[in-house]
C-alpha cells in the first residue's frame, strides 16, 4: 500500500489530532435545554425503566465515541490517497475505437447501436483504474480521435458523448493504424474495438505491436431493407422527360413485401409494392416521371408500415439534370454532315461562322473546328477539332495513315456513348501523338485516332482524319458523337446521373478562378472547402441534398448535388459476435465493475457518507437515542 | 426556546390572574344561577338544619340501641318491644349548623402553564363557597402553601361572599406542596368539624394519600375536588430536555421521543386513577375538575351528585 496523496506520518497527525478533538469534545457534558414541569415524579415513573438501561445508554455513548472516531480515520486515510503498490505506474493504455460507420445507426438496440457502443465504452472509461488511460477514437471511413491520450474521466466521457454516427464504412485498417500509432512505446496497451462487426476489411493486417486487440459487439438482429442505387436522367432524344432508376435489396432471411415511394420537390409522384425475396436485389425503373423539376428522393419502407432497423439506406436522393439550351460555335468551311448533325438537338444553340470570322462575339458552351485550328479564344469553351491542322492542333499529328478504322475504343467513355464504331471505314487520316495526361477514347492498328485531354484548363477533343474521308458521317454513330462531345463540355449530362456516395472524397466543379467554396450540408450547417484544380474537395459524410456556393464576390455560382449511402455491404447490418483480426478473435476487454477506479480514498469516502445516513438516521428516528 | 431565552431568569410559576377577571359580571350572574339551582335540589329542607353526626335531642330519627338502666324511659321504643321484645332505646340526630371549610392547595403547580388551574380552583371554590352561604352554613376559607395555612375567617350570609372574592383574589401560587403538614395545622386550628372541601392538583411528592387521610383521621368529612390539565400530560417537547419540577426544582435528563410522551400520557392517566381509585375506596367523595370545563357545570355536576351537601 503506497500513499499518493498526503504522506502517512501527515496522515497520522491530521487523524490523532481530529480524534483528540473529538475525545475532548465527548468528554464535555452536553447542556441541555431546561424545561419547566408541574410535577417531576410523573416522568420520573416515565423514566424509571430507562434507568435501568443507563449502562447500556453509557454503552451507547462509548459506541457513538467510537464511530466518530472511525469516521475520522477514514477520512484521515481518504487524505493520504492509499493505493495498491503494484498499481502504480502499471496502468493501462487503451484505444477506444468507437464504430460510426451508417450500419452503427441501426436501431435494433435501443435507442442505436451506437448508443449501445456508447454505454459500453463509459462503462469501460468509468472502470479505468488511478493509472489507466485511454483515448476515445470515432471509426468511420477516416478514424478522427475525439480526445487525447488521458486519465481525466470527465473529459474521456465527454469524448464519448461526441461520437457521431455517419453515413460511410467503418475502415478498421485505417483505425488499427491510428490505434498502433497512439499506442507505440506504451506499455500495457489495448485496442478495444466496440462496433456490430460490419466494418470494411483491411487490406493488409496493420501490427499493433504488443497492443492487444479487445471487441465488444454490439446489435441483435440484421432485418435490414436498402436502397442501394438510386438515379435519374434525362431521355437523350427527349430530354424533357425524365427516367428514374432505383434498385432495392432486402437484407433479410425473410421474404418481404415492401413500398417503395418516389417524391419529387416533396411531393409524392409515384409508389409501388414489390415483393423482395430473401438477399434479392431488384433494379425498379420509373419511365417519364413527371412532377419532378429539381428534387427526388426515394423512400422505401415494409408495405404495413413499420420500419427496417437501419433508416438510413431507406432513402435516397437526385437532382434531376439541368436542361438548358448549349451554345455551340461551328468554325466551318461548310460541313453538310456536321451541320445536319447538330440540327438532331432542339436544345442546341449553333452559330456556324467561316475561319476567317473567328472568334465571333459572345461565350459558347463548346467550338467545333472543322479542319481548322486557330488559336482558341476565350469563352470558347469546350473544343472539339475534327481533322486539324498540324499547326495549332492540341495534340501532335503522327504519320499519316489509309484505310484504317476503330480497332479499339473506350467503350465507357461519354464520347462514345450509345456508339457502334466496329466496322466504321476510314480512307486517310493521321495517327496522333498524345501527350503525358491526354486519354486515347480510340484508336486503329496504327495509332490513336481519337483523343481527349486538356490545354491550358480547356478540354479538347480531337478527332484525327476527317469524317467526310470515312462512313463514319453515314451511321447513326456520328450525330451521337458530336453531341455527346458537346454534351461532354455543357455538363447537360443526359446518362443517368448518380448522386456521389458517402464516405468517399468528393471533387465538385466549381467556375475557373474560384478558389474556396462554401458547402451547405443536409443538416443545415454551412463549412468552407478548398478549390484544387477548379474542384471544390470535401469527405463525404451524410447523405441527402447538398448545396455549393462558389465563384467571385460578382458573380456567385450555387451548384446543388446529391449524395446517398449507396453501400450494400454497409447495409448488411448483421451483428458480428466475434472480430478476427490476423486470423484471432479478439476476446473481450476486461471492464471493472461499475465506477470502480482503483482509488481507494473513493470508497473510504463512500464508507464515512454511509456511516454518517446510519447514524443521522437512527439518531432521528430515535432508534438509538 | 430562542438565544435570548437562554438569558432570561427561569420563570415556573406565572402570576396570578386579577381578581377583575377572575370574578367579573358574567361570574357573578352565574354564582346566582348556582344558588336558585342548590335551593331547587334541596327544596323541602329547612335552612341551617344539617344532619350532624351527633346522636342527641333533635326530632330526626337516627337509630336504636340497647336499653340500660338510667336511660330515660320516654326514649323506650314501646313499638319495638311489642313486636320483638327488646328494649331499645331510640336515638335522635342532633340538629346544627354545618361548618364548611374549603382547602385551596397554593402551590407553585397550581399555577403552572398559565394559572389554569388555580384560576379554576379559585373559581370553583368561590362558586361552593357562595353556595354554602346562601345556605347560611359556617364558610371557611383556606389557603395551604409549604405546610402553612393562610386563612380567611370563618363567616356565614351570601353578603359575605364578596370578602370571600378579595380573600381568593388575594392568593398567588408559590412554594412547594405538603397536603399532610398544612391540613394537620388546619386540623389543629379548628376544633369543629365538619366538610372540608379539599381542591387541589394533589402534585404531593410525599403522596397524595396523606392528606386526606388527615382529614378522615382527624373527623372530618373530606371531599376532594381534583383539579386537572391535560396539556400536562401532553408537552409540546422534544429531543434532548431538561425536565425541572416547577415546585421542588428537581431535575432530570431526559430524551424526548414519541414514545417517551406515550408513555407520560398514561403515566398521567394511572396517576388519576390512582387519586379516584383511593377516593372511592375510602368512600370520599371525589371530583375530577377539568380546567378545559366551565366551573359552572363542574359546580352543577357536584351539586347533583351529592356529597357535597347532604
Amino acid at each position: 500500500m503506497t500513499f499518493a496523496g498526503l504522506p502517512l506520518g501527515t496522515v497520522l497527525g491530521v487523524g490523532l489530532g481530529a480524534a483528540a478533538a473529538t475525545v475532548l469534545l465527548y468528554l464535555l457534558k452536553l447542556r441541555r435545554r431546561p424545561v419547566a414541569v408541574a410535577f417531576a415524579p410523573l416522568w420520573h415513573r416515565v423514566l424509571g425503566d430507562r434507568d435501568a438501561s443507563r449502562l447500556f445508554s453509557k454503552l451507547r455513548r462509548w459506541l457513538s465515541l467510537a464511530l466518530q472516531l472511525l469516521l475520522i480515520a477514514l477520512l484521515a486515510l481518504a487524505l493520504g490517497d492509499p493505493r495498491p503498490t503494484n498499481a502504480l505506474g502499471s496502468g493501462r493504455n487503451l484505444v477506444l475505437l468507437i464504430d460510426t460507420s451508417a450500419s452503427i445507426q441501426a436501431t435494433d438496440e435501443k435507442p442505436t447501436r451506437l448508443d449501445a457502443a456508447k454505454d459500453a465504452a463509459r462503462r469501460l472509461v468509468r472502470g479505468l483504474g488511478g493509472s489507466d488511460r485511454a483515448l476515445v477514437v470515432a471509426m468511420g471511413a477516416v478514424p478522427v480521435p475525439l480526445s487525447t491520450m488521458s486519465d481525466d474521466t470527465t473529459d474521456l466521457l465527454v469524448a464519448v458523448d461526441r461520437a457521431r454516427a455517419s453515413d460511410t464504412r467503418a475502415e478498421l485498417g485505417r483505425a488499427l493504424e491510428l490505434a498502433a500509432d497512439a499506442l507505440r512505446g506504451l506499455p500495457n496497451g489495448e485496442v478495444v474495438v466496440l462496433s456490430d462487426g460490419v466494418l470494411a476489411a483491411p487490406p493488409t493486417t496493420p501490427s499493433l505491436g504488443s497492443a492487444k486487440l479487445r471487441f465488444v459487439p454490439v446489435g441483435k438482429s440484421g432485418k435490414n431493407l436498402a436502397i442501394t442505387a438510386f438515379s435519374v436522367r434525362r431521355y437523350p432524344l427527349d430530354k424533357s422527360r425524365l427516367e428514374v432508376m432505383a434498385e432495392l435489396a432486402n437484407l433479410d432471411s425473410q421474404r418481404a413485401e415492401v413500398e417503395l415511394s418516389l417524391w419529387g420537390d416533396g411531393a409524392i409522384v409515384d409508389s409501388e409494392r414489390l415483393v423482395l425475396e430473401p438477399g434479392a436485389r431488384l433494379a425498379r425503373f420509373f419511365p417519364d416521371v413527371g412532377g419532378a423539376r429539381h428534387a427526388l428522393e426515394a423512400r422505401l419502407r415494409y408495405a404495413d408500415g413499420h420500419a427496417d432497423a437501419l433508416p438510413a439506406d431507406d432513402h435516397a436522393y437526385a437532382l434531376v439534370p439541368e436542361r438548358r439550351r448549349a451554345k455551340v460555335l461551328v468554325v466551318t468551311p461548310g460541313n453538310t454532315y456536321l451541320e445536319a448533325a447538330l440540327l438532331l438537338d432542339e436544345y442546341l444553340d449553333v452559330t456556324d461562322v467561316k475561319p476567317a470570322q473567328y472568334p465571333p462575339p459572345g461565350a459558347f458552351d463548346a467550338t467545333i473546328f472543322d479542319g481548322v485550328a486557330p488559336p482558341p479564344a476565350d469563352k470558347s469553351g469546350g473544343l472539339v477539332y475534327l481533322n486539324p491542322p498540324a499547326a495549332g492542333s492540341p495534340v501532335k499529328l503522327g504519320k499519316p495513315i489509309k484505310g484504317f478504322g476503330f480497332d479499339t475504343w473506350d467503350k465507357k467513355s461519354p464520347i462514345l456513348r450509345f456508339t457502334a464504331l466496329g466496322d466504321v471505314q476510314v480512307a486517310t487520316g493521321h495517327a496522333l501523338e498524345p501527350s503525358a495526361g491526354d486519354k486515347i477514347v480510340g484508336a486503329s492498328d496504327a495509332g490513336p485516332i481519337l483523343v481527349s485531354g486538356t490545354r491550358g484548363g480547356r478540354a479538347f477533343i480531337e478527332l484525327g482524319f476527317d469524317p467526310r474521308q470515312s462512313d463514319l458521317v453515314l451511321r447513326p454513330a456520328w450525330p451521337l458523337f458530336v453531341l455527346n462531345a458537346i454534351d461532354s463540355f455543357s455538363e447537360s449530362d443526359t446518362s443517368y446521373l448518380s448522386a456521389y456516395r458517402t464516405g468517399e472524397v468528393w471533387r465538385v466543379p466549381v467556375p475557373a478562378g474560384a478558389r474556396e467554396a462554401e458547402l451547405s450540408s443536409p443538416g443545415g450547417a454551412t463549412r468552407s472547402l478548398p478549390v484544387e484544380q477548379g474542384r471544390a474537395v470535401t469527405f463525404g459524410e451524410h447523405a441527402g441534398f447538398y448545396r455549393l456556393t462558389s465563384g467571385t464576390a460578382d458573380a456567385r455560382v450555387v451548384t446543388e448535388f446529391a449524395a446517398n449511402l449507396s453501400d450494400l455491404d454497409e447495409s448488411r447490418i448483421l451483428p458480428q459476435k466475434k472480430l478476427a483480426v490476423g486470423g484471432e478473435n479478439a476476446p473481450p476487454p476486461v471492464v471493472n465493475g461499475g465506477g470502480v477506479r482503483r482509488e481507494i480514498w473513493l470508497w473510504l469516502i463512500v464508507a464515512v457518507l454511509a456511516l454518517s445516513v446510519v447514524e443521522w438516521i437512527t439518531y432521528h428516528r430515535r432508534v438509538t437515542v | 426556546m430562542g438565544l435570548l431565552d437562554w438569558f432570561r431568569p427561569r420563570k415556573l410559576a406565572p402570576a396570578a390572574t386579577p381578581a377583575s377577571e377572575l370574578f367579573d359580571d358574567e361570574f357573578q350572574r352565574k354564582l346566582e344561577m348556582l344558588a336558585l339551582v342548590s335551593r331547587r335540589v334541596f327544596s323541602g329542607r329547612l335552612r341551617a338544619e344539617r344532619r350532624s353526626k351527633k346522636k342527641g335531642s333533635g326530632v330526626e330519627f337516627a337509630d336504636h340501641r340497647d336499653y340500660v338502666p338510667g336511660d330515660d324511659i320516654r326514649s323506650v321504643d314501646w313499638n319495638v318491644y311489642h313486636r320483638f321484645g327488646r328494649l331499645l332505646v331510640r336515638l335522635y340526630e342532633e340538629e346544627e349548623d354545618l361548618s364548611i371549610y374549603f382547602l385551596l392547595d397554593c402551590s407553585a403547580s397550581m399555577g403552572f402553564s398559565g394559572s389554569q388551574k388555580f384560576d379554576q380552583a379559585r373559581r370553583l371554590v368561590a362558586s361552593l363557597a357562595y353556595v354554602g352561604l346562601a345556605n347560611l352554613d359556617r364558610v371557611t376559607v383556606l389557603a395551604m402553601t409549604e405546610g402553612t395555612l393562610e386563612r380567611l375567617p370563618t363567616t356565614r350570609g351570601k353578603g359575605r361572599i364578596f370578602t370571600v372574592f378579595r380573600f381568593l383574589s388575594s392568593l398567588l401560587p408559590g412554594g412547594t406542596t405538603d397536603l399532610a403538614e398544612s391540613l394537620r395545622a388546619f386540623a389543629a386550628q379548628h376544633k369543629r368539624r365538619g366538610l372540608a372541601v379539599l381542591v387541589s392538583d394533589f402534585y404531593d411528592p410525599a403522596g397524595f394519600e396523606h392528606g386526606i387521610n388527615v382529614l378522615r383521621y382527624e373527623g372530618f368529612e373530606p371531599y376532594v375536588i381534583h383539579l386537572v390539565d391535560r396539556g400536562e400530560a401532553k408537552p409540546a417537547l422534544d429531543g434532548d430536555v431538561l425536565v425541572v419540577d416547577c415546585e421542588t426544582g428537581d431535575e432530570r435528563e431526559v430524551t424526548v421521543t414519541p414514545g417517551v410522551l406515550d408513555k407520560l400520557g398514561k403515566a398521567y392517566a394511572e396517576y388519576l386513577g390512582d387519586v379516584e381509585r383511593y377516593c372511592t375506596q375510602k368512600r370520599v367523595p371525589y371530583l375530577a375538575a377539568d380546567v378545559s370545563t366551565p366551573f359552572d357545570e363542574i359546580v352543577l355536576r357536584a351539586l347533583r351528585h351529592g356529597g357535597f351537601l347532604h
